[in-house]
């Protein structure tokens, strides 16, 4: 069209407030305290097991009081020290009258043992040194819900998965969604006739025999703790 | 891929010295509580593309299966992950070289159809629509202005241009469309008070008249002009009637001209015959004549 076009500002869309009817906020909006020890303390010495670190969590996947969380892309366990970090900066800054907060992780319960510093091997187990929890990849660390938005909470929940002992990332529901259809789509249009799986179930070439038989459940995605979100 | 049949079994290396204590096997078979020399076993839950139970598998050397570093992978595993990567879909033709897909908004905002509404009322009832470029004014010269165009029954309107296009493309009115671009107001009347629009808009410099629709003539700037020098209604109507009654007018001089001539003509020839002849009786003559008519 003829004519200099000034930019100016159009016609102003009004946006509804979001509605936050279908909400119940439990009776202590801010994060319980958590033991260092369990209120039974373990007497027996257990064995390290780290098969619950290692593959896919198949508890605390999905949301339930909450909309937003923090969710662990990996293995790895979480003592006092993590449980308190996290406790007092998600009390610090949110809201205690809009928003709450709950754990979907236990208290710390599984014994982990240290021998005293400066000695030789051998000697037995050494003592009980702490409690830890496992997490697994897909597990949610924390929930947060009430009336606020993600933007007002993903800074301190991406500032606590930062500092946690393995890599974390704040979801909204909304966004777990799509990660999920996200990754069922990368399944479906692959273009490589060759899948892990394809391979591991029909054991091709034998390479069963370099492969562990916990790959056919976990399908070249995990490798140890570590959860490998490229493959598919 | 199918490996070509299951292969022998292999027998165990006791000694030390030739495995050099790297790796060890151990016979699985034994630990399933079959015989020696069992060949491999068919793996239960195996697809129909035959797979096997491996019978000998290597026992991890070094570290445990899941670690706090990142455990380096047999070669074999490397080059198994290597292959079933992800592979992106690529479209024959990249998404690039087609033409973007223009989103349609939908205009489910009640306000923005209130205002297309009141702009097709607009349209509708007011005879004269006036678009003019409408430049930053003072509040108060906006006020002023708009009181002495409301004095001549003129509404002033500001539209904004995004409700205006898509009205007036689907309208009759697609011609005034190149007038809508950058800032402008609307002039509206029932009447078509063309010559006192002009007059104010003379007095006042920010706002230029582009273009007018008057009774569904589109007009630029020139014809709004020439349209305001016309003459109103009733002196146009009465000169087409004064023109129209020109020529009955004249009819009947035209038919008295001849008879009117020939009395002109005699009167002449009485006057020169009087002025020959003085003092001669010529009464007779002139009355003769004038009873002759």
């Amino acid at each position: 069209p003829g004519g200099v076009v000034v930019p100016r500002a159009g016609l102003k869309k009004y946006v509804l407030p979001p509605d936050y009817s279908g909400i119940i906020f439990p009776e202590r909006t801010k994060l319980k305290f958590m033991d260092k020890v369990p209120a039974v303390p373990k007497v027996r010495r257990e064995p390290r097991r780290l098969r619950d670190i290692r593959g896919p969590s198949q508890v605390a996947t999905d949301f339930t009081q909450g909309q937003y969380g923090i969710m662990a892309l990996g293995g790895g366990y979480l003592h006092w020290g993590h449980f308190e970090m996290i406790r007092l900066t998600i009390g610090r800054s949110m809201d205690p009258k809009t928003m709450f907060a709950i754990w979907r992780v236990p208290a710390p319960y599984k014994p982990v043992t240290r021998k005293s510093l400066g000695h030789r091997m051998g000697g037995g187990k050494g003592p009980i040194d702490h409690y830890v929890t496992a997490v697994k990849s897909g597990c949610l660390v924390v929930e947060v819900g009430g009336r606020c938005e993600f933007g007002e909470v993903k800074p301190f929940l991406t500032q606590v998965a930062r500092k946690l002992p393995f890599p974390a990332v704040a979801v909204s529901r909304d966004g777990l969604r799509q990660m999920r259809q996200e990754e069922e789509e990368k399944k479906l249009n692959n273009q490589n006739p060759w899948t892990f799986e394809r391979v591991v179930t029909a054991n091709m070439l034998g390479m069963r025999k370099y492969l562990s038989p916990y790959d056919l459940r976990l399908k070249g995605r995990y490798w140890g703790k570590f959860f490998l979100k490229h493959r598919v | 891929m199918r490996a070509g049949g299951p292969p022998p079994p292999l027998r165990p290396l006791r000694s030390r010295g030739q495995d050099g204590g790297a790796e060890r096997r151990r016979r699985r078979a034994m630990a399933a509580g079959r015989g020696p020399g069992a060949g491999p076993e068919r793996c239960p839950c195996a697809p129909l593309s035959s797979g096997w139970l491996p019978a000998l598998q290597f026992v991890r050397r070094g570290s445990k299966a899941v670690t706090r570093h990142w455990k380096a992978m047999h070669f074999q595993r490397q080059k198994l992950m290597a292959v079933t990567e992800y592979v992106a879909p690529r479209p024959a033709v990249p998404p690039r070289c087609l033409a973007p897909r223009k989103e349609t908004r939908e205009e489910d905002n009640g306000y923005v159809r209130l205002l297309r509404r009141q702009v097709e009322e607009v349209f509708r009832n007011n005879r004269l629509i006036a678009v003019c470029q409408y430049n930053s004014m003072p509040g108060e010269d906006v006020v002023l202005m708009r009181h002495y165009l409301r004095k001549h029954n003129i509404e002033v309107k500001f539209v904004l241009n995004e409700i205006v296009r898509p009205v007036l493309s689907q309208s009759k009115y697609k011609n005034l469309l190149p007038l809508f671009v950058a800032r402008n107001i609307l002039l509206v009347s029932r009447e078509a008070k063309v010559k006192e629009m002009l007059r104010v808009l003379k007095g006042v410099p920010q706002i230029n008249l582009l273009g007018a629709c008057i009774d569904d003539t589109i007009l630029s700037r020139k014809g709004v002009e020439n349209f305001a020098k016309l003459p109103s209604l009733e002196a146009s109507q009465g000169q087409t009637v004064g023109a129209l009654a020109l020529l009955p007018s004249q009819t009947s001089s035209l038919l008295q001209r001849g008879s009117a001539h020939l009395t002109a003509l005699l009167d002449q020839h009485i006057r020169r015959l009087q002025a020959g002849e003085t003092g001669s009786p010529a009464e007779p003559g002139p009355a003769q004549s004038s009873g002759a008519h």
